[in-house]
């Protein structure tokens, strides 16, 4: 089955791709964090300076990173629309009963669509450089405060990649009872709902029912190798913190205090408003 | 013997894995809006979970579902919508899980009729509670922070216009798998 849909991952071995999914992630949360403190146009300026150096880096072309805006664009311009013809200020250009177009309703509406912008080309950044298994790896180490709540978070994080690492395995075991039907003749996506959810019948009964004995042999297998809940688990694949880890939180630092500069210096908002 | 436990976490993670794919596979799923929102399975593996566990596996399931959503493509456009949209929208549904008991009663009892009852309800719990949380997350998302009533509107449009048919075919649909398959969800009850 195509490979193409687990996981945007791309391959290689920039810097991007070499720093700890622990500090990619951390990174990639905080970046969407501090865009939402950017008051003025200036800091966005910084802000898409800072993600396009990003993109750069990760050796994955940008066409790339603008495929994964296409299909949110129309939903985003008319989140941008609404903001600007809700928006008064400043100059108005037009107005009609409750609608206006305003210079200051102009600038709210280019803030919320870089920040839409940014948000989604950091997160595809994270998803391209980072492999969906080492992910839960840094998500598992980010909810190990939980513990200290009494909450199980080993546990949770063995579900998640066992769920990761089966999904490959069942979009195969689901491609194979797809072709032993259209070999009966089924012909899939055609007709009409209620005709299309008949012809998929068939083929969710076996998928749940192989499903179920997977697990209960799993279960067994895990049981026979010695596996306890209950008990603590030392893992194959180690994350190990490099300098260049501790590097690249230090540049959310560096990313921080430009903004905190930046948010003194309204320079468009004085010169148009 | 297995115990129990290890049989929840190897059952929860592969139907979670489960409802992954069947959200993936392009004709199993009817698209209505290009970004999201479709008619699929999805849920399905994840009542099952709910209705064989209860309360803990369903939210549990759901849970994994919405960050594995969220990991392999998932829109990001706002933290709250982030938030709403993937780990809340899809943990709510394992709510379905509190009716766990009454259905597998009903369904020893051969009660077809109380038994549909409780898969519907249960459904609906779950499917309710996930329209809430993607509702306000579409009110994030298109209106960003202000006050604008097409906000609301067209979350509410967009957001019953994929959960109401997707209703209907979970009900049908894991009422006739239960019915069939019995061992569904008959194997466990803790």
């Amino acid at each position: 089955m195509n490979k193409l849909i687990l996981g945007r991952y791309f391959p290689g071995n920039s810097f991007l791709h070499r720093i700890d999914p622990r500090a990619k992630l951390l990174a990639a949360l905080y970046f969407i964090g501090l865009l939402f403190f950017v008051d003025y146009f200036v800091g966005f300026i910084w802000m898409i300076c800072f993600t396009l150096l990003v993109t750069k880096i990760s050796g994955v072309s940008l066409s790339i990173y603008l495929k994964g805006i296409k299909p949110l664009i129309w939903l985003i311009l008319m989140s941008v629309f609404f903001r600007v013809i809700f928006t008064v200020g400043g100059t108005i250009y037009f107005s009609k009963g409750p609608f206006a177009i305003s210079s200051y309703g102009l600038l709210l509406g280019f803030f919320s669509f870089n920040r839409f912008i940014l948000i989604i080309i950091i997160s595809t950044a994270l998803t391209l450089t980072t492999k969906p298994i080492d992910l839960t790896d840094a998500i598992d180490a980010l909810l190990k405060p939980l513990r200290l709540l009494g909450i199980s978070t080993a546990e949770f994080s063995l579900m998640l990649s066992i769920s990761l690492r089966f999904i490959p395995n069942l979009l195969d075991e689901t491609q194979k009872v797809l072709d032993a039907q259209r070999a009966r003749g089924v012909v899939f996506g055609e007709g009409n709902l209620l005709e299309q959810m008949k012809k998929i019948v068939p083929l969710i009964i076996p998928l749940f029912s192989s499903s179920l004995k997977r697990a209960e042999e799993m279960a067994d297998v895990l049981e026979v190798r010695g596996y306890q809940p209950s008990k603590k688990r030392s893992s194959f694949r180690q994350l190990s913190w490099r300098f260049h880890d501790t590097a690249s939180l230090l540049i959310m630092g560096v990313l921080t205090i430009g903004v905190i500069i930046l948010n003194q210096f309204p320079i468009i908002e004085q010169w148009l408003l | 013997m297995q115990s129990k436990r290890t049989l929840f976490i190897i059952e929860v993670a592969i139907f979670t894995a489960l409802a992954f794919v069947l959200d993936i596979i392009p004709f199993l799923s009817f698209k209505i809006w290009p970004q999201g929102g479709s008619i699929s399975f999805v849920m399905i593996p994840v009542f099952i979970v709910a209705f064989r566990w209860g309360v803990k596996g369903g939210l549990l399931s759901g849970l994994i579902l919405g960050l594995l959503k969220m990991m392999i493509g998932g829109y990001i456009v706002h933290p709250v919508q982030a938030i709403l949209d993937y780990p809340v929208a899809f943990t709510v549904l394992g709510l379905a899980g509190l009716l766990a008991a009454a259905t597998q009663a009903a369904l020893k009892d051969n009660n077809t009729k109380r038994f549909i009852g409780m898969v519907t309800t249960g459904v609906l719990i779950g499917i309710t509670l996930r329209f809430i949380s993607h509702y306000f997350a579409g009110v994030v998302f298109f209106g960003s922070g202000i006050e604008t009533m097409n906000a609301w509107l067209y979350s509410l449009i967009y957001n019953s216009s994929y959960l109401i048919p997707s209703f209907v075919i979970n009900v049908a649909a894991v009422s006739f798998l239960f019915n069939k398959r019995p061992n569904l969800i008959a194997a466990t009850t803790k």
